[in-house]
């Protein structure tokens, strides 16, 4: 059986009153990669940075192997901190040359000049930016400035990799060598790597295993077309979630307020006209992407946000479906489900 | 109107002979003065950065506290010096009034509250995920201070050379603990306001404008670590 790098048990973080994080039982197994997903505000950079011992949980209790290092100070924990490594979401360059930013971590490491030298080769080569040793931290681009936080990681090897958010805000030619990358870390340097992402299909293509963060606690099965908004009532009595451009679902729900709500692909039926019937919900929408799954086909429908929608393939070739077709998307109140 | 100009044209004729009495004042002013500004700064730099970094009981009031000492004025610093060093004070078995080591406690003094004021301001300008980047690269404490002030060093060096051109331009402290012994503590600013009284406007205007070269060249240096991006 593989060892566990990582445990944690009862978790909790508290902001302003507010529980961010709860947590009761995750493991990790050595060399394997993690994918955590879960909406804005739920809870994934709490949780890393809590691993990483930047902050300190206000309950529970963390496990490095079998070592407890849960409230340890940062001198205490030295020694798993230089194990461990984090490539924050929004990556920052110290001022000077890509060289020096990657040689940091070797240098405080005491590692010999000659050593430093032939792994910061490697680590660049391994990102792509043989060529960009001299370059100055501020001349680079958003992308590039990533793959250099990234190899200036690569370069301390690091038993556990962390990625926050590591291709969240920048451009497809990265977000490739970015996903590439962390698919050799496990091939060549064995390390366990554990990043949080958003992009559910990004997480299931580069995992071994996706947890799923909703609120601050983990739910078993990652749902598809998970939002988040605000539940309203109208003068009907009727329930409506209110998400982001504006769009309303029609709901069914005792409680008002923000909430999240997630909508099974499945549940989704598609017609090129609209239809009488008794579903609440029915929407115009264009579709954005295509993805066979075997017998089935997932497709991206933009209706203002993008919603997945699930069928089968005999339906797919029957309505002759396209990138850019318009079909309308049509569900129950009841489809909606509430978090 | 004449005694000015042939102060101006004997200046002239001394600086570029490189008058050795002039030439030993300008080596003794810059030899005090760097030395105070170099303690000055360890000390300085030191507390400035502890002061941004660390919470404490009593913040403000320490941060509006060394606000209040930039305006310590000279002549207030020599007369506190003076009654801790002369011989009847609590420090008066060390002999140091009217040497240029009370000199340097006095400019000392005058530069440790502008250097740390600046250091302060500069690393709290400071991005704040420089440390949490070096602390999970594996830095220690020590490590990822040393980086956020190593990113704060264009701002940090302004605070130094600042506090250089404060105290080798003061002219209050260096006349009461050095006493502008001719040879011994007579430096820059204590000589021309000698000489000027006694009439020898030549060599006071030499050492004005050596003096004012200094100051220029300090100033260009701040301008250039300030036009640097922190």
């Amino acid at each position: 059986m593989d060892k566990l790098i990582f445990k944690v048990r009862d978790l909790k973080k508290v902001y302003n009153n507010k529980i961010v994080l709860d947590v009761d039982n995750l493991n990790f197994q050595e060399g394997k990669i993690y994918a955590i997903v879960g909406p804005n505000g739920s809870g994934k950079t709490t949780l890393l940075n809590i691993l990483n011992l930047l902050e300190k949980p206000d309950e529970g209790q963390i496990f490095f192997y079998d070592q407890e290092i849960t409230n340890k100070s940062n001198s205490d924990t030295l020694e798993i901190r230089r194990k461990i490594t984090l490539v924050n979401q929004d990556p920052f360059l110290f001022h000077s040359t890509v060289y020096d930013n990657i040689a940091y971590g070797l240098k405080i490491r005491s590692i010999p000049p000659k050593v430093q030298k032939s792994r910061i080769r490697s680590a660049l080569n391994i990102v792509g930016l043989s060529g960009f040793k001299n370059r100055k931290a501020d001349q680079l681009s958003g992308g590039e400035a990533q793959r250099v936080v990234i190899a200036r990681a690569l370069v301390i090897e690091p038993e556990i990799l962390f990625l926050d958010e590591p291709t969240t805000s920048i451009d497809q030619k990265h977000i490739d060598v970015v996903e590439r990358v962390i698919k050799k870390i496990k091939k060549e340097i064995k390390a366990t790597v554990i990043f949080t992402t958003h992009d559910l299909s990004q997480a299931y293509r580069l995992a071994d295993e996706v947890i799923s963060l909703l609120d601050g606690k983990i739910i078993k099965q990652v749902p598809e077309n998970l939002l988040r908004g605000e539940i309203i009532e109208e003068e009907d009595n009727l329930k409506w979630f209110k998400t982001a451009g504006n769009i309303k679902f029609a709901i069914v729900s005792e409680k008002v307020g923000l909430a999240y709500i997630s909508i099974d692909p499945r549940d989704i039926i598609l017609s090129y006209e609209q239809f009488q019937s008794s579903a609440r919900n029915s929407f115009l929408g264009k579709i954005a992407k295509i993805i066979e799954q075997n017998h089935l086909v997932k497709l991206e429908i933009d209706i203002g946000i993008p919603l997945v929608v699930i069928i089968t393939r005999e339906s797919f070739f029957k309505m002759n479906l396209n990138l850019g077709s318009k079909v309308y998307l049509t569900f129950k109140a009841s489809a909606v489900k509430l978090y | 109107m004449d005694f000015i100009i042939e102060g101006i044209h004997k200046a002239f004729q001394l600086i570029f002979t490189l008058d050795s009495e002039i030439f030993n004042i300008v080596l003794l002013s810059l030899r005090v003065s760097l030395t105070a500004v170099i303690l000055a700064s360890l000390l300085g730099v030191y507390l400035g950065f502890l002061m941004a970094v660390k919470d404490y009981w009593g913040k403000r009031f320490s941060v509006a506290l060394v606000n209040t000492l930039l305006a310590l004025p000279t002549v207030v610093i020599g007369l506190i010096v003076y009654s801790l060093i002369s011989r009847r004070g609590p420090l008066g078995i060390f002999e140091l009034l009217y040497t240029p080591s009370a000199m340097i406690i006095g400019q000392f003094i005058l530069a440790v509250p502008i250097i740390i004021a600046l250091t302060h301001s500069a690393v709290q300008g400071i991005d704040k995920r420089v440390r949490n980047t070096a602390l999970t690269l594996g830095a220690t404490e020590a490590q990822s201070a040393w980086m956020v002030i190593k990113e704060a060093r264009y701002a940090v060096l302004a605070a130094v050379i600042t506090g250089f051109g404060r105290v080798i331009a003061e002219v209050g402290a260096a006349m009461m603990l050095g006493g502008n012994i001719k040879g011994s503590t007579r430096v820059m600013t204590t000589a021309i306001a000698l000489e000027s009284t006694k009439g020898e406007f030549g060599f006071a205007i030499a050492l004005g404008i050596i003096l004012l070269f200094v100051a220029f060249s300090i100033n260009i240096l701040l301008h250039y670590f300030q036009s640097k991006r922190v």
